[in-house]
């Protein structure tokens, strides 16, 4: 069953009157099925992260559709498309952004807070000890390194248990060893929740990990395999 | 789908974010209570100033109560009682009024004590008691001061006085049992006296009655003052309405008090540019912030929460410091704005309302204020608000390669603010051309110039019938006594002294003396409208000039003068005809005559002819201005038209022996002045006697000059404000928004020192270049101003003084701020590393 579906996606960027400056995403077609783990891979520029931020509707598009668990993005309002991505969507990304002012423990839960409903201690314990943060919980972001940082995004778009996990470049600002981490522990994470994980990377030793690679180039779909790497 | 939006989240996002930027938040509340300040300083200043005008009204309407109905039965004043308009009413039962002459144009009547009517027209003794006993009688001080009564509870007075009942004027004596101040009742007033002493006089209480009535709705007096007589079916019946609720003062009142009020408007522009410039400092980060909690699910209502609870606690903070300070101020204030009150007029009509309104308006400026990073991420993606970064300009270029210097770096960043710092630039301007010129105008108020029109003496000493321009001076009082002014005299302390005596005295003026008067009143001005028009609303001068032009006759007001008086009435050394010498004039055969204060009009007979005084002849030697500042009060009705004839204080003692003493004037060793003022107060104690220094003078002159500046200063000063504001914002900014750019600077080997001093190279190009405007386009409008204005100023003493202190001032001001904002800011953003500087988007 397809969790996600993309219709001849465009964005360009530019002059509407005139011809358009940047066409970063030119008539994209995808679909992607739930529980799976797809990895999305180009050049920079190639329309990766729009397309993320399309599926995560953090961007609106200049045309098609986006659809996620069955809600057509274009259909919803500004004040509906931030419940949307506070319930539906974890979002994981490339510099982390986490709010500096808040703890580990207030930044994980944020999204909940915004909410205003009650977390699920079972998991917040299960996550926050999976991903090692047990002993920071009172710190504050900046006093973190970069792969606790990212943890902590990880921890943060878990906790919600969104329907998909949409993750931009997770390891971009890391090393090989953090990386390797942070990758392992995303798709260990998806595996035991049964997240549907979107991860953009152009870490061919990351894409080499999903089940699916798809590659992009120019805003457009150049090699979408429907079957496992 | 919408109904989980925690809002409680919003405040834990605020409070921590006050923890994390407490000098932003620091430098906020301060600037809010600022703000709030300068709100409640306006809105109290402006309530004041319309109490004020009321106050004067009633004092000038004589009585608190809304309407005075007069000539009332007792049943038609318990119909006005018992109305539906009416909340109270207190009544007053006159048997007479007095009828001395020395009271002038004043109204005094003598009733039955009413301690409502005493109560509402403040009428009540502060010394001795109001009567309880027949005979007795309580007086006002201004009454007591024109009939020559002295201030001793349990004397005999002697008052003239015509019953009510139409009976012939009649004297009767009285036991004073006390007396009061006049603060009301300047021109209307009552005498008590008891029911025994009506009964004894009157044969009874006499049958018509005043009533004073409060409404409960005090609007349309007129109208509703009407209205209670045709509902009672007495039309006929007389009465007057409170000036304090009439619409066209109640509008004047309102329309002065505007001025105050209409500071708020630009209050509110210059709090917001304010807080504004403050919030801009990290607006970017801001932006860049609420796109974040938005990529996380926050809410555009959320978001809007989050910004009203950061107005309404950064309010919070700003409020009660501001309240309290605005209101102190506003205390210093005051009495500079309602001048002449002996308790400060801000704690004597203290109102609560400017708080809450001055609050409210805090909030809605802060608001604003706050609102820019919210209405830039307002319609933005999140995408969009992560990736926002503010414009910079684009740097000067080159035309040919050179090596890169300091100098040449500074340069280009400075032409990359050009956009940013023409508003500051502008503002500063605007505000240091009104502060000049307003300052200008200051200075050029020129106090000895008014010191010399208006005090001739260090201390003008009045008799206690002379103390008040209303008051008709009685030759018969006694209050500065031939010993009080030999002591004088004789103190150590006093340099000169001289008295003046004078006497109203019946002439004639011959031919020649009254055609030369007739001339210059009958005479077109350069308006085309004849002088004697210009007194067409003084029904007393026009009779008396009427009476002058028929049969010559008129009256003269010889004053006797010596010493000092002679000095000074002389010291303008202005002759409209003849001239001054000492020598002859001692002779006693020669007066000098005084018509109007004008140095041009011949409005006495000519120097040369003679006139007649008690039977005596004397030959004028010289025709001067009158000297108004020399002789307090007021004369007769009858001599409203006059000639004042100067005369040697000896001859005037020869012609009018045993004559009071009405002014005496007095110059000091001014180091002397505060013993001085000490013996002055003990011999004049009692005696009703009042004093003006030339430092009450001073007073009121410096307290005009702050009154004129006041208003413009303030907008000025505000402005100013926000104008140095602006320049130390550009200059943070400067530093701030290029928080990647130096990281990469010092990444290709450029020490922190040189970027300092890169910073204060651009800080200096940046002053340096406004200035280059500054103080051009400020001194030269700063003259052309102030010669306009000096054309066109009604004031006269005035000299011209052009000044730039402002500019001076402002200008160490700003070299400090290049110096210290960017090394401040440029220690704040190199806490972080290069690497994670480099990182920023």
């Amino acid at each position: 069953m397809d969790i996600i579906t993309v219709h001849n996606l465009k964005k360009y960027y530019g002059d509407r009157g005139k011809e358009p400056v940047v066409k970063a995403l030119d008539g994209v077609n995808l679909a992607i099925e739930q529980g799976r783990f797809t990895a999305i891979t180009g050049a920079s520029g190639s329309g990766k992260t729009t397309l993320l931020n399309m599926m995560g509707g953090l961007d609106v598009p200049t045309g098609g559709e986006v659809i996620v668990d069955g809600v057509n993005l274009s259909s919803l309002r500004e004040e509906e498309l931030a419940v949307f991505r506070r319930k539906k969507v974890g979002i994981i990304f490339q510099n982390y952004n986490l709010v500096p002012t808040l703890t580990v423990e207030e930044n994980i839960l944020f999204p909940l807070d915004l909410d205003g409903s009650a977390p699920d201690m079972r998991i917040f314990r299960e996550i926050t000890e999976l991903l090692g943060l047990t002993d920071q919980m009172e710190r504050c972001p900046d006093m973190l390194s970069g792969g606790q940082k990212q943890r902590v995004a990880i921890a943060r778009a878990l906790v919600t248990k969104p329907a998909v996990i949409l993750a931009d470049e997770p390891t971009g600002n890391l090393d090989s060893r953090n990386s390797q981490n942070v990758a392992g522990l995303l798709k260990m994470t998806t595996e035991m929740y049964h997240h549907t994980l979107v991860m953009v990377t152009h870490n061919p030793e990351l894409a080499q990990m999903a089940d699916r690679v798809v590659r992009m180039q120019d805003g457009r779909i150049v090699e979408s395999p429907d079957t496992p790497c | 789908m919408l109904k989980n939006n925690n809002l409680k989240i919003c405040r834990r996002l605020i409070m921590r974010d006050i923890k994390f930027h407490r000098v932003q938040y620091i430098l906020l509340s301060v600037s809010v209570a600022l703000v709030c300040m300068l709100y409640t300083i306006s809105l109290c200043l402006g309530n004041l100033t319309y109490d004020g005008f009321m106050y004067s009204y009633k004092i000038m309407y004589g009585s608190e109560s809304h309407i005075l109905f007069y000539d009332l039965t007792s049943s038609q004043a318990a119909g006005i009682k018992n109305h539906r308009s009416v909340k109270n009413a207190v009544s007053l039962s006159a048997i007479g009024v007095l009828s001395d002459e020395m009271l002038g144009n004043r109204s005094v009547k003598l009733a039955v004590v009413s301690p409502g009517w005493a109560k509402e027209t403040d009428a009540v003794p502060m010394q001795g008691r109001m009567p309880e006993k027949q005979n007795e009688i309580a007086l006002d001080e201004l009454t007591m001061n024109s009939l020559a009564i002295p201030r001793e509870p349990g004397a005999e007075v002697s008052l003239r006085w015509t019953p009510a009942d139409g009976g012939g004027e009649r004297m009767d004596t009285f036991i004073l049992c006390g007396f009061w101040e006049n603060r009301m009742g300047l021109t209307e007033t009552c005498a008590w006296v008891t029911e025994e002493t009506a009964q004894a006089f009157c044969g009874g209480t006499p049958e018509k009655l005043a009533l004073g009535v409060t409404l409960y709705r005090p609007a349309g007096l007129e109208k509703q003052g009407a209205e209670i007589l045709s509902d009672l079916g007495i039309q006929d019946i007389p009465f007057t309405t409170s000036l304090a609720f009439n619409d066209a003062r109640q509008e004047h009142a309102g329309i002065t008090a505007m001025r105050f009020y209409r500071m708020n408007l630009i209050v509110m522009l210059c709090g917001i540019l304010m807080l504004y410039h403050i919030v801009r400092l990290s607006a970017a980060q801001d932006v860049r912030f609420y796109g974040r909690i938005k990529s996380l699910g926050m809410t555009p209502r959320q978001l809007r929460v989050l910004w009203v609870e950061r107005a309404s606690l950064l309010s919070l903070f700003g409020v009660l410091p501001g309240w309290l300070s605005g209101f102190l101020l506003c205390a210093v204030l005051a009495p500079h704005v309602v001048v002449g009150m002996e308790e400060n007029p801000a704690l004597c009509f203290f109102r609560l309302s400017p708080f809450p309104v001055s609050g409210i308006l805090t909030f809605l400026t802060t608001g604003i204020a706050c609102s820019l990073p919210m209405r830039t991420v307002t319609g933005k993606t999140p995408v969009e608000a992560m990736k926002f970064v503010e414009k910079e300009g684009a740097g000067s270029r080159r035309g040919r390669r050179r090596r890169t210097s300091l100098f040449l770096m500074a340069l280009s960043g400075l032409s990359r603010q050009r956009g940013r710092s023409l508003p500051g630039t502008l503002s500063l301007l605007l505000a240091l051309c009104i502060l000049c010129c307003i300052w200008m105008q200051g200075a050029s108020y020129d106090q000895e110039k008014y010191l010399e029109g208006m005090a001739l003496f260090d201390y003008l000493i009045a008799d206690a019938s002379a103390e008040a321009s209303i008051q008709r001076y009685n030759p018969k009082s006694r209050s500065i006594t031939e010993e009080i002014y030999e002591a004088l005299a004789s103190h150590p302390a006093v340099t000169g002294i001289g008295a003046v005596r004078t006497m109203e005295v019946p002439m004639y003026a011959d031919e020649k003396g009254r055609a030369q008067i007739l001339a210059t009143f009958e005479e077109a001005d350069e308006n085309g409208t004849a002088r004697k028009e210009y007194m067409a609303d003084n029904p007393d001068w026009m009779a008396g000039y009427e009476k002058m032009r028929k049969d010559g006759e008129y009256i003269g007001i010889v004053a006797g003068v010596g010493g000092l008086t002679l000095e000074k009435a002389m010291a303008r050394n202005i002759f409209i005809e003849g001239s001054f010498s000492a020598e002859l004039f001692g002779t006693g055969k020669y007066v000098i005559a005084a018509g109007s204060s004008s140095p041009v009009l011949k409005t006495t007979p000519p120097a040369g002819s003679r006139v007649v005084i008690e039977g005596r002849e004397f030959e004028i030697m010289a025709s001067v201005p009158y000297e108004e500042s020399m002789i307090s009060g007021a004369d007769s009705r009858e001599a409203e038209f006059n000639v004042t004839y100067y005369m040697p204080e000896e001859v005037f003692e020869e012609l009018f022996p045993d004559h009071g003493i009405r002014n005496v004037g007095i110059n000091i060793d001014q180091n002397s002045q505060k013993e001085f003022e000490q013996f002055l107060d003990s011999q004049l104690q009692g005696t009703g006697a009042s004093v003006v220094s030339v430092s009450d003078y001073q007073w009121v002159f410096r307290n005009s000059v702050f009154h004129n500046c006041m208003i413009p200063l303030f907008v000025g000063s505000v402005m100013l404000m926000i104008g140095i504001l602006n320049f130390g914002n550009v200059l943070a900014r400067g530093v701030l928004v290029r928080k990647k750019e130096f990281a990469v600077y010092e990444s290709l080997g450029m020490t922190k020192r040189q970027i300092r001093r890169l910073l204060l190279l651009e800080g200096a190009l940046y002053l340096g270049s406004m200035l280059l405007i500054l103080i051009p386009a400020t001194a030269v409008i700063t003259w052309l101003w102030g010669r306009w204005w000096l054309a066109n100023t009604n004031t006269w003493c005035v000299t011209w003084h052009y000044s730039l202190m402002p500019l001076w001032i402002s200008i160490p001001i700003l070299a400090a701020l290049v110096l210290l904002v960017p090394l401040y800011f440029l220690n704040v953003v190199t806490r972080e590393s290069v690497t994670e500087r480099m990182r920023v988007i």
